[in-house]
């Protein structure tokens, strides 16, 4: 009884003198945001190798590259991540090849 | 009978997986539905103990997938809830010793038996895991208002979203007091960030440890909170949409009513 009067008393002070620290809810609040975006960023070597195929169907389109040499990956720096595609181009098509037709179901479930 | 296949999980270990499931099936027996709960935990069975059971098993659930023994010698009835059936793990064997397949053709043959079979997930996200959910038709995901636990129940709820099913959340261990001082994360923070259906909010519970201690459910000790909050989790499992989610609330002391009366609080 006599703890919930100290912390009652505890609070009208809080009031008075205006808020103190951030609650320590607030910091994990922000802290399990921020973690769950980095691990987000963070793609299976499955859906990377499924999205360098599309690239280089897109890609073959319009230039003649060498498949096997592509290199995809994911750079990250100063909380910022870039998708960096690298691939050696061999000729460019004179008519570029028509598009398919939209692909109607993704490849790789995610959320 | 066609019953339901439910999988408990979170990810992460000791948030009260096993706990929850153990309840949530005695619940579910004491409103005269048919339920098996399954310990998916191969090698490192724990449901036994928590129900009490660990006197009794003869044959395990490794032993009625492989053929070694007839799916009912498996079954051990509760001592206490008639139609309240465990499954147990083997404490020999690892995970790898079953398949999805296997996993999916076992809950077959119990869903000809039983209205509710809720699997215990092992914690991790790797074979158990993955045996556990290939026959579930509904997930529960139970988590803790911890920051590694929330990251890992989100890890999971997206494995889950990827094989089509949808989750639903049950906030554990919530300690009012702490939430209110603005030192927990109240389960709108935990339900804000993993934003899937909430279906039931539970109490730090002292009984919880008592019943662990004794093997018997705490939905069978009078005035525990987690037992009542996971009666309640079991009612809308079983379609009671009615039953509203009641959140852990501060036992008010006659200091902090008056401090409210007079506009303080």
């Amino acid at each position: 009884m006599l703890n919930g009067f100290t912390q009652e008393l505890q609070r009208i002070f809080q009031g008075i003198f205006g808020k103190g620290k951030p609650s320590s809810k607030d910091t994990a609040k922000n802290r399990i945001q921020l973690a769950l975006i980095c691990d987000k960023l963070e793609i299976s070597e499955d859906i990377l190798k499924n999205l360098q195929m599309d690239i280089v169907e897109v890609i073959s389109r319009y230039f003649e590259i060498d498949t096997q040499a592509i290199k995809l990956d994911i750079s990250k720096a100063e909380g910022k991540s870039a998708l960096v595609v690298n691939t050696p181009i061999l000729a460019a098509k004179r008519q570029p090849l028509p598009r398919p037709e939209p692909i109607k179901a993704p490849r790789a479930k995610g959320r | 009978m066609n019953g339901k296949v439910i999988v408990i999980t979170s990810g992460k270990g000791g948030v009260g997986k096993t706990t929850a499931t153990a309840s949530i099936g005695a619940a579910l027996a004491l409103e005269g539905k048919q339920v098996a709960v399954v310990d998916m935990d191969i090698g490192l069975r724990n449901l036994d103990v928590v129900m009490g059971l660990e006197n009794r098993i003869v044959f395990n659930v490794v032993d009625a997938i492989k053929g070694k023994c007839k799916i009912k010698q498996a079954a051990i009835k509760d001592r206490r809830i008639d139609s309240l059936y465990l499954f147990p793990a083997s404490q020999s064997d690892n995970k790898d010793v079953l398949t999805p397949d296997s996993m999916v053709r076992f809950c077959k043959e119990l869903r000809k038996e039983f209205d509710y079979i809720l699997l215990d997930c092992p914690a991790g996200i790797e074979r158990g895991f993955e045996n556990s959910v290939a026959p579930a038709d509904e997930a529960l995901v139970i988590c803790t208002p911890e920051v590694s636990s929330v990251r890992d129940a989100d890890r999971v709820i997206g494995l889950l979203l990827s094989k089509s099913i949808t989750p639903r959340l049950i906030v554990n261990r919530i300690i009012p007091e702490m939430v209110e001082r603005g030192d927990m994360l109240s389960h709108q923070d935990v339900v804000d960030v993993l934003s899937i259906e909430l279906i039931g909010l539970v109490e730090m519970d002292d009984q919880v440890v008592i019943a662990t201690n004794t093997g018997i459910s705490p939905v069978l000790q009078k005035g525990s909170k987690a037992g009542e909050a996971f009666k309640r989790i079991a009612q809308r499992l079983n379609g009671r949409k009615d039953i509203p989610i009641e959140v852990p609330q501060v036992n008010k002391s006659i200091w902090k009513k008056i401090g409210q009366k007079l506009g303080l609080g």
